[in-house]
C-alpha cells in the first residue's frame, strides 16, 4: 500500500486513543462472562445454539465488515467458509500432513485468493460487485457437487481428526460447551482486532475511500489495493469461521459452500447492522435464535427469515444494534459518543 | 457437434429471455432485481399447473405470461417505487427476501419434489437437420428467443415507451426532466420483465426439472451473462447469453465436473479487460 504521507504532506490526523478503557474494560467482561456462560446454561441443546450462533457471528463480522469499510454488500462469503473446511478435510482424507498445517493453509489460501480475486471484483461498484460475488461462490459450490471424485459431492466429507490438535485434546473442539468458550474468543478477539484496525490509518483510509472512492485517488491515495486487503481480511475471518465449524462438526459438504449460507451471513449482518463492528455477530444470534424459534412453530421459517430481512432493511436501517445503540445514547444523554 | 450447437443455442436463448428482463429493470430502475429467478421459478410451476390442469401447453404460457406481468405491476409498485430514492442496494436486500418468501411459497403449493411438464403434442417430435434428428420442441425454443430479441429491439426502437426506455437507460434524470413519466414507464418495463420471466419459466418447464431452487440456478447464470455483458446494455446481454449458453454446454458434455466454472472464469478475465462488461461504458 502506497504511503502517500510521503509524497505530500498532510495536515497531522487528530490523535485518538487508539484502544479506551471502556473498550479494555467490555472486552474483560466479554471474555469472562463467555467462558462462565455454559456452566450458567447447562442445557446442551441451547449451548449448541449458541455455539452455531457464534460461529455464524463469525461470518456475518466477515460480511459485516467488507460493507462496513468498502461499502460492498458480498453475497458469496460462503465460498471463503466452504474452502476453509475443505482445506482441512481434503489433507487429512489422504493424509498428506498434518492437521495444524492444513489449519493454517485452510485460512491461509482463502485469504489469498480473497485478495487476488479482490484486486479484480473490488473496482466494480454497487450492485455488480453482489451479483459477481454470488456468482463467484456458487462456482464453488458446484465444483464440489460435480468434482465427485476429490469432493464426495454431496455426500460431503468425514474429517479424520486426530486425537489432539495443537496439544488440545479433539474432543475439546466437538464438545459444545468447550467449544462455546473458543469460538466466543476467537470472535471477541477477532472483533477487538478490527476495532484497534478501523481506529488505524489504514481504517480511516479505507473509509474515505468508501465515502468517495474518486476524491480519495485525487488526494493521491491508492484505492483499489486497501479494498482488496479488506476483502481479503474478511476471507481471513470467514475461513477462521470456517475451520472452527469443520472442526466443531468434524464433517464437510457443500451445503458449506452454497449461496445460501452467503445469503443467511449476510442476512445476520444487515439485521445486526454493519455500522457496529459487533453489529454483525448480535445478528447473528438473533438470526439463531428466530430460526429456531419460528422452526418449531411452523415450517415456513424461511419465508420468515425472508420477512424479517425486508423489514429491518427498510425500517431499521441501522440494524438492530443501531438501533439499541440510539436508544442507548438517549437514556444516557451526555454519553461519549461511541463508534464500532 | 450441430447439435451440440444447437443445444447450447436453446440455454443461451432462455438465459436471454430472463437476463434481458434484468437489463430492461436495471435500465429504468438502476436496481438488480434478486427475486428475477423466482420469477423464473414461480412462471415455470404456475405455467406447468395450469398447463397440466387444462391438458393444454399454450394456455398454461398465456396465463403464466400474464400472471407474471402482474406479479411485474404490484412488484413496481410495492418495491422498486417506495424505494427508488434509497441505496440500490436496499432494493437487492428486499428482493433477496421476497426471493426467499417465494421459494417458500413455491415449496409449500408444490412440494421438494422434481416436477416435469410434457412439451405441447404440436412440438413433441423431432426435425431433421442437416442429417440429424433435433426435437422440435428445442427448436421452438431457439425461435422465440429469436423472436423476443427482435420484437424486443423493435419495440425498443419504434415506440415511445421503448423510446423512453432507451433515454431513461443513458440518464434517468434528464428523461424525467424533459417530461417522461418515468414511473408510468417502469411500470410496463418491470411487467414486461417480469413476464418474459414467467416466459422463460414456462417455456424451460419441459426442458429442465422443476424444482423450487431452480430460480437461483439460473438466475447465477443470468447474473454472469448480464455483468460479461455490461449491466444496463442489451445487445451485449445477447451476445453475453449466446456465449455462455455454449461455453454452459461445451462444458457439460466435455469438462463434466468443471462446467460451472467456465462461465466463471470467462467472466472474470472480461472484468480484468473491461470492468464495466464488454458493452457497458459505466457500471
Amino acid at each position: 500500500m502506497s504511503q502517500p504521507s510521503e509524497r505530500i504532506a498532510l495536515p497531522a490526523a487528530p490523535r485518538l486513543a487508539l484502544v479506551s478503557r471502556q473498550v479494555w474494560l467490555a472486552l474483560g467482561i466479554a471474555i469472562v462472562a463467555g467462558s462462565m456462560l455454559p456452566l450458567v446454561v447447562t442445557s446442551t441443546l441451547a449451548i449448541t445454539l449458541l455455539t452455531q450462533a457464534v460461529i455464524g457471528g463469525i461470518l456475518a463480522t466477515a460480511v459485516g465488515l467488507v460493507i462496513r469499510q468498502t461499502g460492498l454488500v458480498s453475497f458469496g462469503h460462503a465460498a471463503f467458509f466452504g474452502l476453509a473446511g475443505y482445506f482441512i478435510a481434503l489433507p487429512a482424507k489422504h493424509g498428506l500432513w498434518p492437521l495444524e498445517l492444513s489449519i493454517v493453509l485452510a485460512i491461509a489460501m482463502p485469504t489469498l485468493l480473497a485478495f487476488l480475486l479482490g484486486l479484480v471484483i473490488v473496482r466494480i461498484p454497487g450492485v455488480a460487485f453482489s451479483m459477481i460475488t454470488l456468482a463467484i461462490g456458487q462456482a464453488f459450490h458446484e465444483f464440489a457437487v460435480r468434482a465427485r471424485l476429490v469432493t464426495g459431492g454431496d455426500d460431503g466429507l468425514a474429517i479424520n481428526l486426530p486425537r489432539t490438535v495443537f496439544g488440545v485434546a479433539t474432543e475439546v473442539f466437538q464438545r459444545p460447551q468447550t467449544m462455546f468458550v473458543i469460538c466466543w474468543v476467537a470472535l471477541v478477539g477477532l472483533l477487538f482486532g478490527l476495532h484497534l484496525l478501523v481506529r488505524s490509518r489504514f481504517g480511516r483510509v479505507t473509509t474515505a475511500i468508501r465515502e468517495n472512492e474518486e476524491r480519495a485517488r485525487f488526494l493521491g491515495y491508492q484505492t483499489v489495493v486497501p479494498r482488496a486487503l479488506i476483502f481479503a481480511l474478511s476471507a481471513l475471518i470467514g475461513s477462521i469461521a470456517g475451520t472452527l465449524f469443520a472442526l466443531y462438526n468434524g464433517f464437510v459438504s457443500p451445503e458449506s459452500l452454497h449461496w445460501s449460507l452467503s445469503g443467511s451471513a449476510l442476512i445476520m449482518a444487515i439485521v445486526g447492522g454493519t455500522r457496529l463492528l459487533w453489529g454483525p455477530a448480535l445478528g447473528a444470534v438473533v438470526f439463531f435464535f428466530f430460526k429456531d424459534v419460528a422452526g418449531d412453530l411452523t415450517e415456513h421459517w424461511p419465508a420468515m427469515i425472508g420477512f424479517m430481512l425486508i423489514v429491518v432493511t427498510v425500517a431499521l436501517p441501522t440494524g438492530i444494534g443501531g438501533a439499541l445503540t440510539k436508544l442507548f445514547d438517549r437514556i444516557r444523554p451526555a454519553g461519549v459518543r461511541r463508534d464500532g | 457437434m450441430l447439435l451440440q450447437i444447437l443445444n447450447g443455442l436453446v440455454y443461451g436463448g432462455l438465459l436471454y429471455i430472463l437476463a434481458v428482463g434484468l437489463v430492461l429493470i436495471f435500465g429504468l430502475r438502476r436496481v438488480v432485481n434478486f427475486a428475477h429467478g423466482s420469477l423464473f421459478m414461480v412462471g415455470a410451476y404456475v405455467g406447468y399447473a395450469i398447463a397440466t390442469y387444462f391438458g393444454n401447453f399454450w394456455v398454461g404460457l398465456l396465463v403464466s405470461v400474464a400472471l407474471l406481468a402482474a406479479l411485474g405491476v404490484f412488484l413496481d409498485a410495492v418495491v422498486f417505487r417506495p424505494l427508488q430514492r434509497e441505496d440500490p442496494i436496499v432494493t437487492v436486500l428486499v428482493t433477496f427476501g421476497i426471493l426467499l418468501v417465494l421459494e417458500d411459497a413455491v415449496r409449500t403449493i408444490w412440494g421438494k419434489d422434481f416436477l416435469s411438464l410434457k412439451p405441447p403434442e404440436a412440438l413433441a417430435g423431432t426435425v431433421q437437420i442437416l442429417g440429424e434428428s433435433f426435437p422440435t420442441y428445442r427448436l421452438f425454443v431457439i425461435v422465440l428467443a429469436a423472436a423476443v430479441a427482435i420484437g424486443l429491439s423493435l419495440w425498443l426502437r419504434m415506440s415511445r415507451i421503448g423510446l423512453f426506455v432507451r433515454a431513461s437507460s443513458v440518464d434517468r434524470t434528464t428523461t424525467a426532466i424533459l417530461g417522461v413519466n418515468t414511473d408510468r414507464v417502469s411500470i410496463i418495463v418491470v411487467a414486461a420483465g417480469a413476464a418474459l420471466a414467467g416466459l422463460s419459466g414456462t417455456v424451460s418447464a419441459p426442458l429442465l426439472a422443476l424444482s423450487p431452487s431452480m430460480g437461483s440456478f439460473i438466475l447465477i447464470d443470468s447474473f454472469i451473462v448480464v455483468v460479461v455483458g455490461g449491466l444496463g446494455s442489451f445487445s451485449g446481454a445477447f451476445f453475453a447469453a449466446l456465449i455462455i449458453g455454449q461455453l454452459h454446454n461445451f462444458g457439460v458434455v466435455y469438462v463434466p465436473s468443471a462446467a460451472t466454472m467456465i462461465p466463471f472464469l470467462l467472466m472474470v478475465g472480461i472484468l480484468i479487460w473491461r470492468p464495466a462488461g464488454f458493452a457497458g461504458q459505466h457500471v
